[in-house]
């Protein structure tokens, strides 16, 4: 009874906020549902065959949406928390929208894929209870609200202790903090990797080498188009294009790989698969006119400002936006420790004095990181009002205008691009 | 002229931002034509009396912290710190940094963690995380930054803090008080990072160093309108 009331509540909830065009109902709902009913995620979630659970600081989504790409294109059905709403009240939401409001039942899955924030993940695992945990990385991210790495990663060994033997654990094996996982861990462990040295990006706490189950060989970037590698994986050597630019998104592949190949997805038909893949919006999402690639933490903007240093070109454009949000991270601190220098010493803005956009409640914090990062104070457009700033990166504009927000500031400017009718609403995507 | 900034344990000491103060303090010396070294000190390094002119010390986490503890005692280099700054030389320490150069710290459990002793101050854990912006009223004018620290800091008697809390928490959260300014060394909770929002505690850093090292030197003006600008609107949103 009291999971019928929950479930009625919720998709009534969405139901409103979708009408009154508050956003896709990706949370609220969720969030009311389970003040009625406190344990409606383990009751849904239970009516899921399998479910997979994917964690860490950077990659998340972007795991999360190849892997459904994957499994789907096996004609698997897959449910999960698709618009980055990764607390509790993000899966509840997506559970209630599948689910029957007379019967209480779920609608048949095969798969239930979700990704959880570093701390939500404590909670949810027992609730979950997943066959597969992902594992991609722990770098140092907002610390106002996870603590610092150590005590994240010991919350996550206490959590791994409830699990029963018959999970199994993915994980990154170049990340040496994650590691330390296998200790508190009695089931099953896989780890995935980079194995051309000149490529592995070595966790915060760089540690011994270890052998890696599923890995990625002769690494090749392909400028913003993407980039390839061979993946070795259980007696398969196969050629992976992958249609997203930057080192990182390889492990975010190798993670995918790794489940599907667990789940007995054929993984040689997975080669073509991935080809046509398209990530999630705001992460590197590619517009009519630039990118947008999501910033949020120092080494995640520092892999962004690597990936796109060497393709700027001389009429591009880049368009900062520094938002203090609670989903932010209200300390703006992380800004120093990431290397905007790779923007300064691209052979575009050397050969240039080109106006950089700035903008975000935050905007002269970014601004000054910039001057510090050797530009001139004078290339720098500072508005802290979002629309006003885009509207001007984008008159006059011949090059790609290259968008790079925190989170909030990217749901922002997702909505800006949504009424001037250049994109579509981002829960109607896929 | 040329100055060395001693970087105090910068691979464990690093977490929170705090780089953005070496960045500041090499820049505002480079764009004034005086040439910055920045020397890194860790486990593992020699450290003696001149081996830098300025000396930064950042925030960590709990473990390497303790390690750090170890080392300031065990190498010398927190005995080495204090007859720097006895004879003027100047240093910025923040959060993790700021506690270890006190008396002591003590934790929930285990044993206490011995400090240089350079500040008179001492640090015991506290219960709640104090998070947030924080406005300090000090000899510096207004300083804006962002504290995350759960332990709290007590003066000690005739220390003289760095300042007055006008917004958020400071050392301890009930005296407000932040920080410590012992000579020319100042220790304090404000990551942000601090010295480029606040450029003139950067320029009286520099000031100071070239002081002991060359004498009376005056500092030549920046353009610091962007500073400045950030500088305002931070304090103007939080205050």
């Amino acid at each position: 009874m009291k999971t019928s009331a929950a479930v009625a509540a919720g998709q009534l909830i969405s139901f409103l906020s979708k009408k009154l065009g508050k956003g896709g109902g990706s949370a609220a709902p969720g969030l009311y549902a389970l003040k009625l009913e406190r344990d409606l995620v383990a009751k849904l979630a239970k009516q899921i065959p399998q479910n997979i659970i994917i964690t860490g600081t950077n990659g998340k989504t972007t795991t999360a949406r190849l892997l459904s790409h994957l499994a789907e294109s096996q004609n698997l059905k897959v449910i999960r928390n698709a618009t980055g709403s990764n607390l509790e009240r993000g899966v509840a939401s997506a559970l209630l929208s599948q689910t029957n409001l007379l019967t209480g039942k779920l609608k048949p899955f095969d798969l239930g894929i979700w990704e959880l924030d570093e701390a939500a993940f404590n909670d949810l695992a027992p609730k979950l209870q997943p066959k597969i945990i992902v594992f991609l990385n722990v770098f140092r991210d907002q610390l106002d609200r996870y603590g610092e790495i150590d005590s994240v990663v010991k919350r996550w060994q206490n959590s791994l202790q409830q699990l029963p033997k018959s999970t199994t654990l993915i994980i990154n094996g170049d990340d040496a903090n994650l590691l330390k996982l296998t200790n508190s861990f009695k089931g099953k462990i896989i780890t995935f990797g980079i194995a051309d040295k000149e490529h592995k990006i070595a966790g915060e706490h760089p540690g011994s080498a270890t052998k890696l189950n599923v890995q990625a060989q002769n690494i090749k970037a392909k400028g913003l188009a993407g980039i390839s590698f061979q993946l070795s994986i259980t007696n398969y050597q196969l050629p992976i294009t992958l249609p997203i630019p930057g080192i990182y998104q390889v492990y975010n592949a190798l993670a995918a790989f790794s489940v599907a190949s667990l789940l007995n997805l054929p993984t040689h038909q997975l080669v073509d698969t991935i080809k046509y893949f398209s990530p999630a919006f705001g992460r590197v999402e590619k517009l009519d006119f630039g990118y947008i690639f999501l910033i949020k933490n120092p080494t995640g903007a520092t892999q962004v400002f690597q990936t796109l240093a060497p393709h700027l070109k001389k009429d591009d454009r880049l368009f900062l936006a520094l938002n203090d949000n609670l989903a932010d991270g209200t300390d703006v601190s992380w800004i120093w420790d990431a290397n905007f220098e790779f923007i300064r010493n691209s052979s575009r803005a050397k050969s240039r004095e080109n106006t950089i956009y700035i903008s975000g409640n935050r905007a002269y914090d970014l601004a000054l990181r910039l001057k510090y990062a050797g530009f001139n104070p004078k290339q720098l457009y500072i508005n802290s009002n979002l629309q006003q700033a885009f509207l001007h990166s984008r008159a006059g504009l011949k090059g790609q205008l290259f968008i790079l927000p925190t989170y909030t500031a990217m749901l922002e400017l997702q909505s800006i691009l949504t009424k001037q009718g250049i994109k579509k609403k981002y829960w109607e995507e896929n | 002229m040329k100055l060395i900034i001693g970087y105090l344990y910068p691979d464990l000491m690093n977490i929170y931002g705090d780089t953005g103060n070496i960045i500041a303090l090499k820049k505002r010396c480079q764009w004034r034509g005086i040439e910055v070294v920045v020397k890194m000190f860790s486990i593992g390094n020699k450290m003696k009396t001149g081996s830098a002119d300025i000396y930064f010390f950042g925030g960590g986490q709990d473990q390497q912290q303790e390690l750090v503890a170890r080392d300031l005692v065990k190498s010398a280099k927190g005995k080495v710190l204090k007859s720097e700054i006895e004879r003027g030389v100047p240093l910025l320490a923040i959060c993790g940094g700021y506690q270890l150069l006190g008396d002591y710290y003590r934790p929930h459990q285990g044993p206490t963690l011995k400090g240089v002793g350079l500040f008179p101050a001492f640090t015991v854990a506290g219960d709640k995380r104090m998070i947030g912006n924080i406005v300090v009223d000090s000899k510096f004018g207004g300083l804006v930054g962002f504290e995350n620290h759960s332990g709290q800091t007590f003066l000690k008697e005739n220390a003289q803090p760095l300042g007055k809390v006008v917004k958020g928490f400071g050392n301890n959260g009930e005296d407000q008080t932040e920080g410590c300014v012992y000579k020319n060394a100042i220790g304090c909770y404000m990551h942000g990072s601090l010295l480029p929002k606040n450029p003139a505690l950067a320029d009286w850093l520099i000031q100071k160093a070239l002081e002991v090292k060359y004498g009376k030197v005056k500092l030549p003006k920046l353009n610091d309108q962007l500073e400045n600008q950030a500088h305002q609107s931070a304090i103007q949103k939080f205050s």
